[in-house]
């Protein structure tokens, strides 16, 4: 959220300037909603936009860039490190990594160094390198603990985390999309879409959608009980397990 | 075949489930262990968030020794009272075990305590077991006769008080070692996520000299009782019990636990003893290695409430 607002404090900055002010983003998502049902194994979601230009706009030479950052709900994660204790590795020292998105997959129309300087994508939390750890963003760029590179490091790897520079696909000189593969390991909760427009290193505009990834039917069924009524759903389990193992021995039965 | 699995919130192939269960039923029918030392690991290392194996995997050990436990009592191998005596006791250890569990969660040593306490439990069980059973049958192939019935009980044993009759082991026997028994086998299985049948059956054998026609379902009896109390625990604290992954489980493991008990009754008791013992060995090495070898990654995430990601 505090970096939600930081971008449109941001974005309110830039649409202070009346140069900048003709650009308007208008983007969509293809879906409102993910389900997740029994045999779900992932999805994707496509996000699309248009870059907006009112009579008066200026001409512009150069080409308009485009970030997407699909991340979901916040979490708070511990990093641990193991270390050689009396010839046995053992965790020792960990490390809080506070409010960062449980899921988050960057893309852009091309390298991020390309689009803006650190400080501005530092400031707008723009790209893994720049990911505020614990909810602050300034205007230089973040300095990582081996803790969070390490943390960094295995969000990509578990496909939690992605960054895809040159996947912002413009399909006329206005209108770009973007497909985000959602891995069959996405967090469940409410996602945030926010697409960001630069031109020359300078923001111009940058809007956000909202998606909510659901367990529906027979899966949500099953978490509301085992989360609102889990001495039922213990009982449940154990008798479907006696009725189980009776059944085999049944069936079984050989002599 | 792909399945969502509503509580781990990630798909898994039911086909390899099955398998996994069957393999590991099929162990647990034929030794009379739960199993649950070789299944959670497994399932943790197929992706499972730990916390969620440890507590399905009790669930799917109550159907593999309900499903055991029939089979033995048609074959009338069971000693319901000596049974009864320990589940009573594992349940009071098992409640003192998950409040050691929360204790140790909250200092931040709790993997630590576990990987050791694999390693000395299966390690130590499993070297004694095997080398018992090797010596037995070593003297059996030199034509020597093998010691003929029980040894009586040791000396300080038969002079604790509170001695109780139990008939089908044809045993009479102080209840005070069968009350520890049983609770330190259900703290050790509510702190390690695991029935405890490995370390249950060597005692019953060794320390309380039970016949080893009769340990074996006996186990499983005790193993069946206190794993329903420890999934209903789970299940109402912790909410990570998968039951669409338990069931799966359970499907494979009650089918293999069904042809492991025939094979068990076929085996000799000493050949028996020595595959558990080396298979029990074999895990201990195992997570031995593991704490030894400097591992490929240093560094591992956790959620905040200490729970794998």
């Amino acid at each position: 959220m505090k970096r939600l607002i930081a971008a449109l404090i941001a974005a309110g900055a830039c649409l202070a300037s009346p140069s900048a002010r003709s650009e308007q983003l208008v983007t969509a998502l293809s879906h409102d909603a993910v389900s997740i049902t029994s045999n779900f194994t992932g999805s994707q979601v496509v996000i699309f936009g248009t870059i907006e230009r009112d009579a008066q706009t200026v001409a512009r030479s150069s080409n308009y860039e485009v970030v997407v950052a699909l991340s979901g709900p916040l979490t708070t994660l511990v990093t641990r490190r193991k270390d050689r204790t009396v010839g046995l590795w053992i965790n020792r020292d960990s490390e809080r990594i506070g409010r960062v998105p449980s899921f988050l997959s960057v893309h852009s129309t091309n390298d991020l160094e390309a689009i803006a300087a650190p400080s501005l994508r530092a400031q707008l939390g723009i790209g893994l390198d720049m990911l505020p750890i614990n909810a602050t963003t300034s205007k230089t760029p973040p300095v990582r603990t081996d803790f969070e590179d390490a943390f960094l490091r295995l969000m990509q790897e578990s496909r939690l985390y992605k960054q895809e520079e040159g996947s912002v696909e413009f399909l006329s000189a206005q209108l770009f999309r973007v497909p985000v593969v959602l891995p069959a390991n996405v967090p469940v909760g409410t996602y945030t879409a926010t697409v960001f427009l630069f031109r020359d290193g300078a923001m111009l505009s940058t809007t956000s959608e909202e998606m909510i990834i659901e367990k529906v039917g027979f899966e949500q069924l099953m978490t509301l009980y085992a989360h609102q009524h889990g001495l039922i759903y213990g009982i449940g389990t154990v008798l479907i397990a006696c009725l189980t193992g009776w059944l085999a021995g049944i069936i079984f039965r050989r002599d | 075949m792909e399945l969502y699995l509503p509580i781990a919130e990630l798909p898994m192939n039911v086909f390899m489930l099955l398998g996994m269960g069957a393999a590991v039923g099929f162990l647990s029918g034929m030794f009379g262990v739960g199993g649950g030392f070789l299944l959670t690991p497994l399932l943790i290392f197929s992706g499972i968030p730990p916390a969620v194996a440890v507590a399905t995997v009790s669930s799917q050990i109550v159907a593999s020794s309900a499903s055991g436990t029939l089979a033995y009592i048609r074959k009338k191998t069971i000693d319901v009272k000596l049974g009864g005596f320990l589940l009573v006791s594992g349940m009071i250890g098992s409640g003192i075990g998950v409040w050691v569990f929360g204790l140790l969660r909250a200092v931040g040593q709790l993997d630590l305590v576990i990987a050791l306490s694999y390693v000395t439990f299966l390690s130590t069980v499993g070297a004694l077991m095997l080398t018992e059973a090797l010596r037995a049958i070593a003297a059996q192939r030199a034509g020597k006769p093998l010691p003929v019935g029980r040894p009586a009980a040791r000396g300080w044993m038969q002079r604790l008080p509170l001695r109780v009759r139990f008939p089908r082991s044809k045993l009479a026997i102080s209840a005070i070692p069968v009350v520890v028994l049983g609770v330190a086998i259900g703290f050790l299985g509510a702190l390690l996520g695991i029935g405890g049948g490995f370390i249950m059956v060597p005692a019953l054998i060794y320390i309380l000299k039970v016949p080893t026609s009769i340990v074996i379902g006996t186990t499983l009896m005790q193993t069946l009782g206190t794993m329903a109390f420890a999934t209903i625990m789970q299940a109402s604290t912790n909410q990570t019990v998968d039951a669409v992954l338990g069931l799966c489980l359970m499907v494979g493991g009650v089918i293999g636990a069904q042809f492991g008990a025939q094979v068990g009754q076929r085996l000799r008791g000493e050949t028996l003893r020595a595959l558990l013992g080396l298979l029990v060995l074999s895990v201990g090495v195992r997570f031995a290695v593991d704490l030894v070898v400097m591992p490929k990654e240093l560094y591992s995430i956790t959620h905040s409430s200490g729970a794998g990601l």
